[in-house]
């Protein structure tokens, strides 16, 4: 584990010294704080962190509420319940490139999709998908959506189960309304399981590239482009190996300090039930 | 009554968002390409003729390939999936129940460690890798991917088993200590048992997360191990994208996936701990 952990860690952060290029033919050399200087002056870069913070915000919270909402609704005893709750499962289990290619492709469509189809055949306007800055975003965090929504389901549901039966019998003698035993019983015994879902999600969710490169190929423009996407450009395409590698320990840092946040928030909520 | 009637209109329409895609993944591996790529067709027979043209290169042509990179699929991420929750769950059981300390480093801290082994992107990671499992001689191996998987799902499933440990009330394990069980067998009989959800949230995360991973099977995999995301990828050429074969391997690809989530999906039941307690 440790070996798998932290030889990738510093190999990276000593790339981030260097002036590696995988197709310039350039001897390598240290060039000192080089590459940390330019990030500075990188607005590319600061675009698509921003756009990576919506990607994960957005779609974070989103997929909370639905797999919640999902996980509460699949553990009240319905006599479908048990086929429900693989069936609900099954969009994570689909491979990504298949669902950034027959559903992000085709099922947005502009030319050839059926939801604006649908929509027309609704007599509602067509949707630009993937055209629109501000719509292909959410055209990400749809998708991105509907594969992940079964993972905060899953866990939520594995939280349900290790919840005590009493307490919520004794509130529904005392004639509590369901609503009231959910907010006051059940939402404060899943906090830790929830920080762990948002957190593992959230993690994942920082990385999104998959979904953007197949989808809408990180435009138009800049406008859902994601860093891990531009450190693959900058990397892999341009061959900039060391800058890529600068970029994305940017990222590692904007991570660790919203997880840490994060965790201290969701803490302070916890604290106030107990 | 009227939850109950909430309940159902939401299930029911969050079961059209998340079958209509399946649905229309399903009719594409009918389709010919121009049924695709021209107008959207929905029904068979009505709006479009199917087709059996990628179902039948799935069986034939494709045939060998599919069940090489099906069988390194299910090595793989089944062996990932149980390693990584079985170390999961030590690393977790430990976690909740013992109070670690090295210098300034506490439980928490330790958690938080764990975590972070996922925040640096896959991009920037790779490389390293390629050279350590070159050095090891570890590239195309079954094993080495394995590995590869089991260390990138342990921080979850730490997580995971950590939150499910917590969970079981300490008097059970303490009145097992009091009858005379030994630390391995309040574990075996008592915790593990109880903490069986997390167990099933575990195993089903982290293969699926193996079965569906490509970046790192693409660059340390090129012929004996590699995986099923690999020969999806390959349906997308330069030429064009087969959908009708992309379709026909997405669905084959998520049989084994779904049977696993119905095999698992029995043990997501209530801890029956009520009036164990006395």
């Amino acid at each position: 584990m440790l070996a798998l952990s932290i030889f990738p860690l510093i190999f990276s952060l000593g790339l981030t010294f260097t002036n590696v290029n995988l197709f310039r033919r350039t001897p390598i050399r240290f060039v000192g704080l080089e590459n940390w200087a330019r990030i500075f002056s990188d607005e590319a870069l600061l675009e698509t962190l921003v756009n990576t913070v919506i990607f994960v915000g957005g779609g974070v919270a989103i997929q909370y509420a639905l797999g919640l909402a999902l996980a509460v609704a699949l553990n009240q005893g319905l006599r479908e319940q048990r086929l429900m709750r693989v069936l609900f499962l099954l969009p994570m289990m689909v491979s990504p490139i298949a669902v950034g290619f027959i559903i992000g492709r085709m099922v947005f469509s502009e030319g050839f999709g059926p939801i604006n189809d649908m929509l027309q055949a609704l007599g509602l306007p067509a949707v630009a998908w993937v055209t629109s800055p501000g719509v292909a975003k959410w055209t990400i965090i749809l998708v991105d959506t509907w594969q992940w929504t079964p993972l905060m389901m899953l866990l939520i549901l594995v939280g349900l189960q290790g919840i005590p039966g009493e307490p919520i019998q004794a509130a529904r003698v005392d004639g509590a309304s369901e609503w009231r035993i959910f907010r006051h019983i059940v939402f404060p015994l899943l906090l830790p399981v929830s920080i762990t879902a948002i957190l593992i999600r959230a993690l994942e969710a920082f990385k999104i590239i998959d979904i953007i490169r197949v989808v809408t190929g990180g435009g138009p423009g800049r406008a859902t482009e994601s860093v891990t996407a531009y450190v693959y450009n900058v990397g892999a395409k341009q061959g900039d190996l060391a800058y890529a590698a600068s970029a994305a320990y940017v990222l590692l840092f904007v991570v660790i300090g919203v997880s840490f946040l994060a965790l201290y928030v969701m803490r302070r909520v916890q604290a106030r039930y107990e | 009554m009227k939850g109950r009637l909430i309940t159902r209109a939401f299930l029911v329409a969050a079961a059209f968002v998340t079958f209509f895609p399946l649905y229309w993944i399903l009719i594409t591996s009918f389709k010919t390409q121009l049924d695709i790529v021209v107008n959207p067709t929905y029904l068979p027979w009505v709006d479009f003729m199917p087709t059996l043209e990628g179902w039948r290169w799935l069986l034939t042509e494709a045939r060998a390939d599919v069940i090489r990179a099906i069988t390194n699929s299910l090595i793989v991420s089944g062996g990932s999936a149980v390693i990584a929750t079985m170390l999961g769950a030590a690393a977790g059981y430990g976690l909740t129940r013992f109070q670690y300390r090295w210098r300034f480093w506490r439980n928490e801290d330790i958690a938080f460690w764990f975590i972070s082994q996922r925040m640096l992107p896959p991009v920037a990671i790779v490389l390293a890798f390629l050279l350590m499992f070159r050095w090891l001689s570890l590239l195309d191996t079954q094993v080495g991917l394995t590995i590869a998987y089991t260390g990138f799902a342990i921080p979850f499933t730490v997580w995971i088993m950590r939150d499910a440990f917590a969970q079981v009330p300490l008097e059970l394990e303490e009145s097992a200590g009091v009858d005379g069980a030994s630390a391995a067998g309040v574990f075996f009989r008592i915790s593990l048992p109880l903490a069986l959800p997390g167990v099933v949230g575990s195993m089903l995360f982290a293969f699926v997360f193996a079965w569906n991973e490509y970046l790192f099977a693409l660059m340390l995999t090129f012929q004996e191990a590699t995986t099923v995301p690999l020969l999806l990828a390959s349906r997308i050429t330069s030429f064009g994208t087969h959908w009708d074969q992309l379709s026909a391997l997405t669905l084959t690809n998520l049989i084994p996936a779904a049977i696993l989530g119905i095999m698992l999906e029995r043990f997501l039941i209530r801890n029956r701990t009520e009036g164990s307690l006395k």
